[in-house]
Parts: structure tokens; sequence; C-alpha cells
């Protein structure tokens, strides 16, 4: 059976950054309206008139203990709700490679990236004006090993929404799903700044059919041979 | 210095500018601090404008790839140890005294070398503009190894980093003196417990200074021996460590630079709600809780590095909005059953209140892993602390300007122009930053000085840059006004506003020894507010 969500057993990152929003955005979009709205009632209903000097006293209780007790019990319940929500999710986008999926490994360095399939023995590289397409099946784990040759950079992929940082020295291992076929122009990019050409440093990510996965790794084979 | 000597006799105080350069007198050397910083904020908004000039349109139109770095990189380092960290600090120096009714700063000659190394480590970062590599590409917190010599060899970097750690010790020198001044200097009953709201807000400022500024120091001090004489950071281990270091400063300098702000707007809600700072406790309390927790998030910044644990650091960045609950109930208790004026000081300090809060909410946002893993290092992020810290501090600063203004020149600004001022600034402030939330979202990353044709993203960015421009105007507007102030000279009195605390019972500008008469008694945070509730 298949869990919602779910997509050869690993997690879809879009799905559960979706639902974790939607649960973050309305609260604070609340907060954000209570607070205005508060202010701007309090400042027109408390306003000085001419009228009323003299006849209206600022008040003068200047403290609420009790009430503002249940306050911070309010708030404490909110941050608890919202830390659950947090923890139970971020186990499930942090689960580690499955090792059963594809494995791509990325690599990335001044100011290229570059994805090796090792089983495949394929390798798509990009040049200074062209950048590389990420070729991977749809609704197949793919086990991402990332890794960096020079400075820090980042692996983003804002469809999927999910980042990890390539450190130099340090591999990184995790895993996504492409639930959906298309092609991304320029649908993955460096998210730390990396010198000179961080700007351009993207690539395209081309996620097809696992018939039409199939007939791009034999052609690929072919033409790399 | 210019408190009264053994025989009794004051020497005169030197005039003109070298005059002001050497004073001991905490007025002219928090004037003077809060002057430069006030240049810097304004040299640092001129890159801004630069940038967003370049970003209103795709592909490079005004300048190069390396001169947008440059752009980015010292727009960030300006406002954070050049214009924020030191007017904080400058707004302590000036009315920390005055609040606690003191006559003197305790060793001001420490806090004016500390003026002197934020003028001289200021110029020497911009120096690196005249140097044939140009000035530092490296960000504001200029991450190893691409700070190091292979990647980023220019002498500008040499030079950034030696303007850094030089405005960092000035924080913690200035810092120590303002806190001992607390300490030592209170007038007679005036018990911790009866420190004025702001003064309150600059003790944790100053704790936050002195516990996470020296980790600034080390970590600019070891990139300064690694790019001069290698060996000190190397591998990943190497890379994580300096992120460590600095972001541990990193994250409590955003609260060093916004809490003297909440400070200020906190006594402008109570003079203009004409009743005393609600919730008195708690709100020590809090401020006391917030700067412990500030020590504790910095981990939020490597949540992708896959190097730190991600659930102890959304804990404690979560944890935050108790606190911050907290202030708001305060603040909004307080205009509660007030008699509300509606001054240009408490138009700013309600400002802050409306736009804090949407810096706050999408701070505890991205404070979620999961949520965080898509937005930080995206436009949502630039967007986010704008709201906190243009929205926060920036308005709360200008609520301070106002409420001030007529203490430190004796003279009045103009009401119509400040109003302007502030309306400029609401539609500016939100029609350049709010477009940066979607922008991220939809996957556009910071410091990129172009973007793709197709992605879909030049009406955001035009609409952001067109928001910049208001942001100019209403600076310009400020800028009339404070011309104007100074030209016609309208006199102030002591107490323009009603306001509650020791430095309106002193004439405006108060003299050299602050309080040639007695002090009126202090019986809590609030004496003046006392004396009034008294009479009525």
């Amino acid at each position: 059976m298949r869990r919602a969500g779910y997509v050869a057993g690993v997690t879809d990152t879009r799905h559960e950054y979706d639902a974790l929003a939607g649960l973050y955005v309305p609260i604070g979009a609340a907060v954000v309206l209570l607070v205005a709205l508060l202010v701007v009632a309090f400042a027109w209903r408390y306003r000085a008139r001419p009228a009323d000097d003299g006849a209206r006293r600022p008040s003068r209780v200047h403290s609420a203990p009790r009430t503002e007790g249940l306050w911070v019990l309010v708030l404490a319940c909110v941050a608890a709700l919202l830390l659950w929500r947090t923890y139970t999710v971020e186990g499930r986008t942090d689960h580690a490679a499955s090792g059963r999926g594809l494995r791509v490994l990325v690599t990335a360095s001044k100011w290229h990236w570059r994805f090796d399939y090792p089983r495949l023995r394929i390798v798509q590289r990009g040049t200074d004006d062209t950048p590389p397409t990420l070729v991977v099946p749809a609704r197949r784990t793919i086990d991402f090993t990332l890794r960096s040759l020079d400075v820090i950079h980042a692996f983003w992929i804002p469809d999927r929404r999910f980042k990890r940082d390539a450190t130099p020295g340090f591999v990184s291992s995790f895993s996504l799903v492409f639930p959906r076929t298309g092609f991304w122009r320029y649908g993955g990019e460096c998210s730390e700044y990396c010198g000179l050409r961080h700007t351009w440093m993207k690539f395209h990510v081309d996620v097809l059919s696992p018939a039409a996965f199939a007939r791009w790794t034999r052609t690929r084979q072919g033409g790399a041979a | 210095m210019t408190a009264v000597g053994a025989a009794g006799v004051r020497p005169r105080p030197r005039r003109g500018l070298l005059g002001t350069l050497a004073s001991t007198d905490h007025k002219a050397l928090g004037a003077g601090l809060f002057t430069t910083a006030f240049a810097f904020f304004l040299a640092a908004g001129v890159l801004a404008l630069l940038m967003r000039f370049e970003l209103a349109r795709p592909r490079l139109q005004l300048m190069t790839l390396h001169g947008y770095d440059e752009l980015f990189t010292l727009h960030g380092s300006t406002m954070f140890y050049l214009f924020a960290t030191p007017i904080a600090l400058a707004s302590g120096v000036y009315l920390v005294p005055l609040q606690i009714g003191a006559a003197r700063l305790r060793w001001a000659r420490l806090a004016l070398a500390g003026w002197w190394m934020v003028i001289a480590g200021g110029l020497i970062m911009w120096m690196g503009f005249l140097t044939a590599q140009g000035a530092a590409d490296v960000g504001w917190y200029s991450y190893w190894p691409l700070s190091d010599m292979p990647s980023s060899p220019g002498i500008g970097t040499d030079y950034w980093i030696v303007g850094v750690l030089l405005a960092a010790s000035a924080a913690i020198l200035i810092a120590a003196c303002v806190l001992a001044t607390i300490v030592t200097l209170r007038a007679p009953g005036m018990t911790m417990l009866r420190l004025p709201v702001f003064t309150w807000t600059m003790v944790v400022t100053c704790l936050m200074v002195l516990t996470a500024f020296p980790a600034l120091v080390v970590a600019m001090g070891l990139l300064l021996a690694q790019r001069q004489l290698g060996g000190v950071f190397s591998g990943a281990a190497g890379a994580f460590d300096y992120q460590h270091l600095f972001w541990f400063f990193g994250h409590p300098v955003v609260y060093v630079v916004f809490f003297p702000f909440v400070g200020a707007i906190a006594e402008a809600i109570a003079i203009f709600s004409g009743r005393r700072w609600f919730g008195y406790r708690p709100f020590v309390l809090s401020l006391l809780l917030f700067a412990a927790l500030s020590m504790s998030v910095w981990g939020h910044h490597m949540f992708t590095t896959s190097a730190v644990e991600n659930r102890y650091f959304s804990l404690t960045s979560t944890a935050l909005l108790v606190p911050a609950g907290i202030e708001y109930f305060d603040a909004l208790a307080t205009m509660w059953r007030g008699r509300i004026r509606f001054a240009t000081p408490l138009l700013f300090a309600l400002g802050f209140l409306v736009l804090f809060v949407i810096g706050g909410t999408t701070g505890i946002f991205v404070g979620s892993p999961p949520l965080d893993y898509h937005v930080t290092d995206s436009y949502f992020i630039v967007a986010h602390f704008h709201y906190t810290l243009f929205g926060g501090s920036v308005m709360g600063l200008f609520a301070a300007v106002y409420l001030w203004w007529p203490k430190v020149t004796g003279t009045l600004l103009s009401e119509r122009l400040g109003r302007w001022h502030f309306w400029l600034t609401m539609v500016g402030m939100n029609v350049t930053f709010f477009p940066l939330f979607f922008l991220g979202w939809e996957g556009m990353p910071r410091r990129v000085a172009d973007y793709p044709k197709a992605s879909g993203w030049e009406t955001l960015n035009a609409l952001s840059s067109a928001g910049s421009a208001v942001l100019l105007l209403s600076l310009l507007v400020f800028v009339l006004n404070v011309v104007r102030s100074l030209r016609r000279r309208v006199p102030a009195g002591p107490d323009p506003w009603g306001g509650q605390t020791l430095e309106w019972a002193t004439s405006s500008p108060p003299p050299p020894e602050n309080f040639p008469k007695p002090l009126p008694p202090v019986r809590s945070f609030a004496p003046l507010q006392d004396l009034r509730e008294a009479a009525s």
C-alpha cells in the first residue's frame, strides 16, 4: 500500500514541505494580522481627543501576572505544536539513502556541476556556457552522494523543496524522488555563494518516464562508447 | 575629562572637530559615534541601491559579476559592523548615563578609543575599493575556504578582516563601558529593578556583545593567520569550525542591533500612551531569557551542512517565540486604556510592531529544518531578515531619533516632515522587501547579480527595485527634516513629550555635568511619571 506523499518508499520532499508550511504559514499570517489589527484598534480606540482632557485618565494598571502567565502558556503550546510537527517531518526528509535506488554522484566545483551514474557508466557535464542536465527516472528513489572539490557550494532543486551543502572534504548523502515527468530549465542551482560565477552555476533537471529513461541510458551508453 | 576637578575648577572643553574627536563627555562621544555610524548607514544604503538597480532587470547592465560581489559584501559588512552595532552602542553611550542619573560614562577614554577604532576600521575596510583587485568579495560572513588565498587573493579581503577586527574590538570596549556605567554609577535609589526600560535593553545588549563578539575577534584573527601563514583551518572540519565560530557571534549580533531599539519603542509607546510600560518584571525576565537563548541558536544557520544537531537548534530557535510574545503582550497592554498621542516617534514605534512581527514569524518558519532546507540562502531569507533589521531595528532607530532629537539638540523636528518620512518608509519598505519572500520561495538564490530571463522573476524584481527608490526618497525627507531643524532651531525645552525617565528632568541639550540641579526621587523605573501621577 502506498502512503500519500511516499513514492518508492522514500518521502516526497515537496509534499512534506507543503504540508508543514501549511501549518506554519496560516499560524504566522494569523499572528501578523492579529498584531496589526490590535495595534490599529488600540491606537484608534484609545486616541487622545481634545475633549477628554482631564475627564479621561490613562489606566494605572501596570501588570497582570495571571493573564500574562496564561499567555506564556499559550505561547509554549504553540511552540510545542510547531516543534512536534517539525520533528515528525524532519525524521522523514532526513531519511538516509536507501541504498537500493539509482545512485547519482554529484560533484560541485567552481563553477560547474557534474553528475556521475556509476552503475550506468554515464557522466553528465556542462560547459562554461551550457549547464549540464540532471536526468532522472520518475517515481524511483534517487540516492545522491554530494561532494565538492574546492569551496562550499549548495545543491538546490527548488521544485523538490530541498537543498544540501557541498562542503569540501565531506560527503553528504540523501535520497529524493521526482514524481512528475518534465523538463525544468535551470531547475537546479548553487545556493551557497562560491565566488565569481556563482550567479551562473546552475543545471537543468529532466525527469523522464522509466521507459524513456531506459532509452536515454542506452543512447548515452552507445554514444559515449 | 569634563568632570569637576579636585579644586572644583572644570577645564574648558576644547571646541571644533579636534575637540569633539578628543572629548570624553559621553554626550559628545555618543553623538559622534552615532553620526559616524549613520554615515556608514547611508554609504551601505547606496550600495544596496546599486544592487537593486542591477537586479531590476535580467542580465548585467551596470557592473561586472565581481563588482556585484564587492557590493553585497560591503553592504552587509558595513550595515552590521560599522552601522548597526556602533549605532546601537552609541545610543547607550549617550542615553544610559542620563537615564540612570549619572554625570559621566565609566572608562570614557576606552569608549573614545572604540569610536576611533570604528572610524579606522571602516576606512580600512572601504579602502579595498581603491586596490587593484577591489574590495572584499567574500560575503559579510566570509566562509572558509572561499575566503582563503587561493580563492580570494585580493588584499581587499585582508583590509576587510582588519576592519572587522577593529570594529568588533571597538564594540567590546564600548559595551564594557556602558555595562560598567550601569553597574557602578546609578543614582541613589535606582536599583537594578528600577532601571528604565531602555537601559535594561542596553544591559542585555552589552552582555551579548561581551559574550559573542570575542568569537568574531577570534574568527577574524584565525582567518587572517590562515591567509597569511596557513595551517589554521583544513578540510571539512576547518570549514565547519569556521562556521561555528562565526555564527556563535553571528546570531547574537542580530539581537545586539535589535534590543536597544526595542527599548526605544518601549519608551515611545509608554510616553505617547500616557502610561508607564506594562509588565516591567516579566519584560526584564523575557529580555534575559532572550539573551540567554540567543547564545544557543547559532546552529540554525547550518541546518543544511549535515554537521549540526538540527533538532536541538530548532528547539532553541522556536523557543524564542515565547520571550518575543511577552514583549508584544507588554507593548499592546501599554497602549490598552492609554491616552494615545500620534507624534512621529510613536508612528515609527507602531510601524516597528507591525513590520517586525513579519520578520519574527518568518524567523520561526526558517527555524524549522525541513522548511529551511528549501528557503535558506534564497531571497526568502533576504526578505525575512530585512523585516527584522529594517522593519525592526531601523524603524526603532527612527523612533529613537525622533524621540530623543529634542533632548540631544535642544531643537524640534518637523512633525509634518516626520509623518511624510514615516509613511514613505512604510510604503518603500514593504514594496522593496515583501516581493522577495515570493522570489525566494520560487527559487531565486541569494548573492546573484543576474537571473534567467525565462524564470518569471522580472516583475517582482522590478517591483522591489522601485520600492528601494521610495526608500531613498524617505531618507531624503529625513535628511531635509534634520537640516531644517538645525537651521531653524525651534527650542524644545527640557521635556517636550511628557517623558518618564531622568533624562527629561534636565535641560536640552544637557549641560556637561548632566544634572546641575538635585535629581527627582527615584522610586520606580519611571520617576517622572511617578511625580505626574502623584500630582493628578
